[in-house]
């Protein structure tokens, strides 16, 4: 089944050359998906497009059928809430502990106090930070904010889980706990988008590899490597 | 639900003490200074009020004038809605006085007696600025030999009272708006401090009531509490300053409105104003700062 569809979108910022023009490509439920690119080939673009912090100068994005241009302000939390984001620079909240940061996955969706005590701490083990959960965020390294965030991202068991260049500001043995961890979600149902420009990674894992360059898809292959 | 944004409250303050605290000083010290500043317009205006109830005409009658149309003529100057008080004084109490005055200057009191000291009436006025008038309509009288008062005094004080009153009128209107500006701009730093916390929120699914609802109960729980606290304080210094120092009971609200209110009830009411601001300011400031945050 179709999940996410980007049918000829086109971003352009005031007077700039288009950060993507003409993107057409389909995700189907259960894919795992490299989008891969140099620096500024608008990879992040098109994650910000898919959960609409972002619109499109043209064009349309289609989530599970529906359009996500369309849709109105009052239906975004719910889009977000079906999408799992992990962000390139994280994007944890300071003030909150660890547990506390994954439980807001869970209370944004009106989850009971026995849900999230039974599911934070399951999530928290299962990306190897069990044992930190009452630490704060400026207390961890750049491989256990990034498994934190991917902790939130799937504390409410998202339909996809998009990643904008997860292993970006991680040394190496921590992007491959992080590859590892994406994979096995993707084991276990959860549709993996990854934006990235790690090329060792990428070919590692002889996934599907869509190609942006210039904000155009040069290529989209099953089983590809970063340069095809 | 209450105890849940309770909750979350205890937790904020706890980890951002400093911030708290400092929220919390700001607003209250606004508060205070607000309420001090009105209180020291309200008992000026109440203090130069007194004054002007001191001020008074006399009218001197002739010998001649019967003492029954002067009391006809008090009794018709205490129906007149201008007058606050009219007090006859006949010619052996004006002896008496005289007396009392001069009880020292025996030969002095030898060579006179009551016949020679006229009566008089003397009338006070609620308002400085009617006594000139009642003046006026009494040197129309027949029987009336002399009318005495600080004609020069009385309205250079008319003046300068009435600029007092227009000034400190002013002066209050611009420091509540000066104050609640204060007051906004601080739940706006509060609020902007965590502004990248906000947008994560969204970015993660969260909807504007998730997102609002704990911030707008801390801006109003900090309003009110604030406001409270400078109340009490408000109100035990101005019982304190009205009973003790200024020995008035009474106090205006301001110099143009012509009904006293007890001091108690004053600060009564100005507690009710600063915590119904504190509330209000609490809950639209935060709404306002969370504005931004709040578009898609």
């Amino acid at each position: 089944m179709k999940q996410v569809q980007f049918e000829n979108v086109k971003k352009q910022y005031d007077g700039a050359a288009p950060v993507l023009n003409g993107v057409s490509f389909l995700i189907d439920d259960g894919e795992f998906v490299f989008v891969v690119g140099p620096s500024g080939a608008g990879k992040s673009t098109l994650v910000r497009l898919l959960i609409r912090e972002e619109l499109p100068t043209s064009g349309d994005i289609l989530f599970c059928g529906e359009s996500v241009v369309g849709m109105p302000n009052e239906a975004l939390p719910g889009l977000r809430r079906r999408i799992g984001v992990v962000f390139q620079d994280f994007k944890v909240l300071n003030s909150k502990t660890v547990f506390e940061n994954v439980a807001v996955a869970l209370e944004v969706v009106d989850s009971t106090g026995e849900v999230i005590n039974d599911v934070v701490p399951n999530v928290l083990n299962m990306v190897g930070l069990g044992d930190k959960a009452d630490r704060f965020p400026p207390q961890l390294s750049g491989g256990e904010l990034q498994r934190l965030s991917i902790a939130r991202a799937l504390a409410h068991e998202p339909d996809i889980l998009v990643a904008d260049e997860p292993t970006g500001m991680i040394d190496p043995a921590a992007s491959d706990q992080i590859i590892s961890l994406l994979e096995k979600i993707n084991s276990m149902g959860t549709t993996i988008l990854i934006a990235t420009h790690d090329k060792r990674i990428v070919d590692s894992l002889k996934k599907r590899v869509i190609r942006i360059e210039d904000g155009a898809i040069k290529s989209d292959k099953q089983g590809g490597t970063y340069v095809q | 639900m209450y105890s849940k944004l309770f909750e979350n409250l205890k937790t904020t303050i706890a980890r951002e003490r400093l911030l708290a605290v400092s929220t919390f000083v700001v607003m209250t010290l606004t508060f205070l200074v607000l309420g001090l500043f009105l209180g020291v317009v309200v008992l000026t205006q109440t203090g130069i009020r007194q004054l002007e109830e001191q001020a008074q005409v006399t009218v001197f009658f002739k010998d001649d004038y019967p003492e029954a149309n002067i009391l006809d003529l008090q009794t018709k100057a205490k129906t007149d809605s201008r007058v606050l008080d009219v007090t006859y004084v006949s010619k052996e109490q004006a002896f008496s006085i005289f007396s009392e005055i001069n009880k020292n200057e025996p030969l002095l009191l030898e060579s006179i007696s009551a016949s020679i000291l006229p009566a008089s009436l003397e009338i006070k006025t609620k308002r400085l600025g009617d006594l000139s008038a009642i003046a006026g309509e009494f040197e129309k009288v027949d029987g009336v030999e002399e009318i005495k008062y600080f004609r020069d005094v009385v309205e250079k004080f008319k003046f300068w009272s009435t600029v007092t009153y227009v000034v400190g009128a002013t002066l209050v209107l611009a420091f509540f708006v000066v104050s609640y500006a204060v007051i906004v701009a601080t739940l706006h730093a509060v609020i902007d401090s965590k502004g990248v916390e906000y947008e994560i929120l969204k970015l993660v699914g969260a909807s504007d009531t998730y997102v609002k609802k704990p911030l707008i109960f801390q801006g109003v729980v900090f309003g009110l509490i604030s406001a409270v606290v400078a109340s009490v304080v408000l109100f035990l210094v101005y019982t304190l300053v009205a009973f003790k120092f200024l020995g008035f009971s009474q106090v205006l609200l301001f110099g143009f409105i012509p009904y006293k209110i007890n001091t108690l009830v004053f600060s009564g009411m100005l507690g009710a104003v600063l915590i119904a601001s504190g509330g209000v300011l609490g809950y639209f400031g935060s709404l306002n700062a969370l504005k931004r945050y709040l578009k898609y």
